[in-house]
């Protein structure tokens, strides 16, 4: 029961005050900036224009322009690649890591380091490996047969290059999430199925595979959170292009804010993204509340 | 997850070494990039063995004050831990012991602020930064960092000291303690763990940011990402001394994988797999 | 030493009352248990004196000063908890120094008690050990120890044996009664086992569903309980509880049917349905044909040893006879019975009440 004598109720409450003052200033305050910066015309480029309330003008720019658009079209296309792949290989690997072998510990902590690493560096080194002429991965593919591909220079693989580096950081963390989910579950079900004789597939697909289900949720929401944000990876190997194949919503605020300096139609653009990005929060919270955690 | 045969045991081995291979083989580049000769760095087939070089270490540190980007870099990274977790903390605590029906939404909204897209803000911030005089400083890195850290220490701790027994706060209260002199002799010491873990993250996700960074400091207050990422321009590559730099960066995040990764993971999935 | 005072107490969660307006004197030096089963209120009545809880309604006062509005910290309180609550990160001398030090004492006071509180219960070379590497009775003792050295006017005792099992807590139930006595200080002792509250107070409070039943010595609540809750509460095994409706004045039940005892006879009137209460000791095997004597069959005899308990059955009723082993009969076997009449106890079948006192 809690030992909730009033007074200290009031130091609780004096406890959070300090972390809300400050996340207020730090985050509501800039988004409301953000908000009164998206209704004016905020051009940095012409320093004589005076910087006017514009109403919608801003908003009904972006959204009537094919450039936005295709820039929010890029951006979720790249987090369908990069979440599929993710699950798929990420659940995978879980199996494997989860089988009762000799030296599993060892294998799942190796497998933690990419994510921990600087996703600029992440940028970097697989920019090494794409480099063109140079990049070594297409000397590693030409040992399976496959011809050289022209990884960050072409409007059809630039798209894949930022996918595999991203992949490459963050399967490991559906892979890990997945397999502390498979190890908290209780075995009996195992063993009726194979005492019924149910076959590995038939029983990983109706017997774990519901069971882990909430888990997967919500590791899928907290990965396209992220990948709603990309940016860093994105900067490093392509800034967008060619073109603007690669040009993710996170890149078209850059842009319309730091090389064309208008502010305002990149507040108008972060204001969007912060209305779908609380659509996907909102699901992440849902997706931990509905189901109970397998203890 | 049944007894495996033989040739099952092979089998997962097999696929487990190719993924090691694919997830490990981008870090050995880093490592053995950093010390090879500029002549042989992209030779086909790759040299496995040859004489190591410091050379771009050396140039690294030489060429541009990179000891200073990595003094900037820690200065940020401790700052902004340490900010965060004396405020989180706090809070954690807080939430964690007011029963309230409405204390779950609070939760939830400050561990959302941690997931806010930073581009969103960062002309706000930049704007703000400007008329303040705080651009290009490092206590701009801390700010902003700390709202990312502070969500993620506050909703970490939450957990930890809700596993802390109420039972022993009242034994305390019993014992003649106030609510501060049992939070901090009782309580905190018993969420140590917590604490730890919510550091190594504070920690590292300051030390590898970059887009603020990037954008909110210049010469002065320049972080180590940013300085690496500058060894890149259009016309030449300084491949050795950005991987030089990239692998001085890696360690911390390396360190902490190896030492403390049974807490890594419920920090990395804020709690929704313990 | 504190007396402690509870006048009209009453505690509230939201809309829902789970103590009602209860009135407790306790005198200095007393040892005064709550006993009742789970869910009585009698925990939630201990943590409002400790100050854990704020009192609702009503007026608590230690040593005579009200302290409905005092922090736990400064009410002169020890508890000891059921989980013991003992800091898992601090040895036991560290355990026993942090409940001392709000009292600001010099280190010599401090090592003067942890030392001779260690020595009473046996503690000495415990002193280092993390809470951790002791066993459950070792970690009871420091529980006791680190209330102890506060040397606190009032000691609170949380159900402190539930976790001990049975052989230890008989030893630990004899250390707490000899404490009391050396201690010289007012325990208010809550637990749902009747045998503790027997053996250890002055003063039993029997609770049920947030209301006080009965209050008095163990020996006042066994043979004089207030009404059939208290009576098969109390005593092991439970009193035998026979339906009867009073006929011309005998109790009249399924295969029973008993004078009602002269002195209880203007107690009752003609028609009431009543409860006859009977402990098990008061039932005794007689011949065949004695005055009162009814049929039964044993069902399943239990040897204790000096004694025997029959389970037998007359009519439909199920009872418990405790009769000298020697005699107990054989199972199965048809026997007759005789209740003490002047052990007989008769309560209202609607209230529960008892018609004797």
């Amino acid at each position: 029961m809690a030992y909730s004598r009033k007074r200290n109720r009031r130091i609780f409450l004096g406890f959070m005050v300090p972390a809300i003052l400050v996340l207020f200033c730090t985050t509501i305050y800039p988004m409301i900036y953000a908000g009164y910066l998206s209704f004016r015309s905020y051009d940095l480029a012409k320093l004589f224009v005076p910087r006017v309330f514009v109403g919608w003008a801003n908003y009904r720019e972006i959204l009537s322009s094919s450039e936005f658009l295709h820039t929010l079209t890029v951006t979720f296309k790249l987090m369908l690649m990069t979440l599929s792949v993710q699950l798929v290989l990420g659940v995978g690997m879980a199996l494997l890591v989860t089988q009762r072998l000799p030296g599993m510990g060892i294998i799942r902590t190796l497998l933690l380091i990419p994510m921990m690493i600087s996703p600029v560096i992440v940028g970097l080194v697989w920019l090494f490996l794409y480099f063109p002429e140079l990049g070594y991965l297409n000397y590693f593919l030409s040992f399976v047969g496959a011809s050289p591909v022209p990884w960050i220079t072409s409007t059809q693989w630039a798209l894949w290059a930022i996918a595999i580096a991203d992949i490459w950081q963050w399967t490991p963390f559906v892979m890990m999430g997945t397999a502390a989910a498979l190890t908290s579950l209780s075995q009996e079900p195992y063993e009726t199925a194979r005492i019924d004789g149910n076959s590995n597939w038939e029983v990983f697909w109706h017997v774990t595979l519901p069971q882990i289900k909430p888990v997967l949720i919500s590791l899928m929401f907290l990965r396209a959170i992220d990948a709603f944000k990309i940016y860093d990876i994105i900067f490093v190997l392509t800034k967008g292009g060619p073109g603007d194949t690669t040009e993710v919503l996170s890149m078209f605020i850059y842009r319309q804010s730091f090389t064309f300096w208008r502010m305002g139609v990149g507040a108008a653009a972060s204001f969007v993204s912060l209305a779908i990005i609380v659509i996907l929060i909102t699901l992440f919270f849902k997706s931990l509340s509905r189901d109970p955690q397998p203890a | 997850m049944n007894k495996l045969g033989t040739r099952q045991t092979i089998l997962v081995y097999l696929l487990l070494a190719i993924v090691l291979i694919v997830f490990l083989t981008p870090i050995y580049i880093i490592a053995s990039s950093s010390v090879k000769p500029t002549p042989i760095m992209f030779q086909k087939p790759p040299a496995l063995l040859f004489s190591p070089t410091w050379d771009h270490y050396i140039a690294l540190f030489s060429d541009r004050p990179f000891a200073k980007f990595i003094g900037n870099s820690l200065i940020v990274a401790l700052g902004s831990t340490a900010f965060s977790l004396t405020f989180g903390s706090l809070a954690a605590y807080a939430i964690s012991r007011i029963k309230h029906r409405r204390m779950g939404d609070v939760a939830f909204w400050i561990l959302s602020m941690r997931m806010f897209p930073p581009i969103a803000v960062v002309v706000p911030y930049y704007i703000i930064f400007k008329t303040v005089g705080l651009l290009d400083t490092p206590l701009a890195l801390i700010i902003i960092y700390s709202t990312v850290n502070i969500p993620l220490t506050t909703w970490l701790m939450k957990g930890f000291f809700d596993e802390v027994p109420t039972a022993l706060e009242e034994a305390a209260a019993v014992d003649g303690h106030g609510l501060l002199s049992s939070f901090w002799h009782v309580t905190l010491p018993l969420a140590a763990p917590g604490l730890a873990v919510s550091a190594v993250f504070c920690f590292i996700f300051s030390w590898n940011e970059f887009i603020f960074a990037l954008m909110l400091t210049g010469s002065n207050a320049q972080t180590a990402t940013v300085a690496v990422m500058s060894f890149w321009s259009s016309d030449a590559v300084q491949w050795g001394r950005i991987m030089a730099g990239s692998f001085i960066i890696l360690i911390p995040g390396v360190i902490f994988v190896l030492t403390c990764q049974r807490w890594l993971v419920r920090g990395l999935t804020l709690g929704s797999v313990k | 030493m504190s007396s402690i005072q509870l006048r009209n107490v009453t505690k509230r969660y939201g809309q829902t009352e789970v103590v009602h307006e209860i009135d407790l004197d306790i005198a200095e030096r007393e040892f005064v248990v709550l006993l009742g089963p789970s869910g009585c209120g009698k925990t939630t009545t201990l943590r409002m004196v400790a100050g854990l809880e704020d009192v609702s309604d009503g007026e608590l006062s230690i040593g005579g000063r009200v302290v409905n509005d005092v922090a736990p910290k400064d009410r002169g309180v020890a508890m000891v908890f059921q989980n013991y609550a003992l800091y898992p990160h601090m040895s036991v001398r560290q355990n026993m120094e942090f409940a001392l030090r709000p009292l600001k004492l010099d280190k010599s006071e401090v090592n003067r008690r942890i030392t001779d509180t260690a020595d009473i219960l046996g503690l000495g070379d415990l002193l280092e050990r993390r809470p951790a590497q002791l066993s459950g009775g070792q970690r009871q003792r420091v529980a006791m120890g680190r209330a102890m050295v506060r040397t606190p006017g009032v000691f609170l005792f949380d159900e402190p044996l539930s976790n001990l099992d049975a052989k230890l807590r008989t030893q630990v139930r004899w250390e707490i009664a000899k404490l009391h006595k050396r201690l010289d200080s007012t325990i208010l002792y809550v637990t749902h086992d009747q045998v503790e509250a027997m053996t250890l107070a002055d003063r039993i409070v029997i609770m049920r569903d947030g209301y006080i039943e009965q209050t008095g010595t163990p020996e006042e609540v066994y043979a004089h309980p207030r009404n059939a809750f208290v009576a098969t509460f109390i005593g092991s095994p439970a009193m035998n509880m026979v339906p009867a409706t009073v006929r011309e004045g005998q109790l009249a039940g399924d295969h029973v049917n008993l004078p009602v005892p002269g002195r209880l006879a203007d107690r009752v009137a003609e028609g009431q349905r009543v409860t006859i209460g009977i402990r098990p000791p008061d039932v005794s095997l007689v011949d065949e044909g004695t005055a009162g004597a009814l049929a039964a069959t044993v069902e399943v005899t239990e040897y204790l040893g000096n004694e025997a308990l029959l389970d037998i059955r007359i009519g439909s009723h199920e009872m418990i006879a405790e009769v000298p082993a020697s005699r107990r009969p054989a199972e199965d076997s048809r026997v007759f019975v005789r209740f003490n009449s002047d052990a007989i106890r008769i309560f209202d079948a609607e209230t529960g009440e008892s018609v004797n006192a």
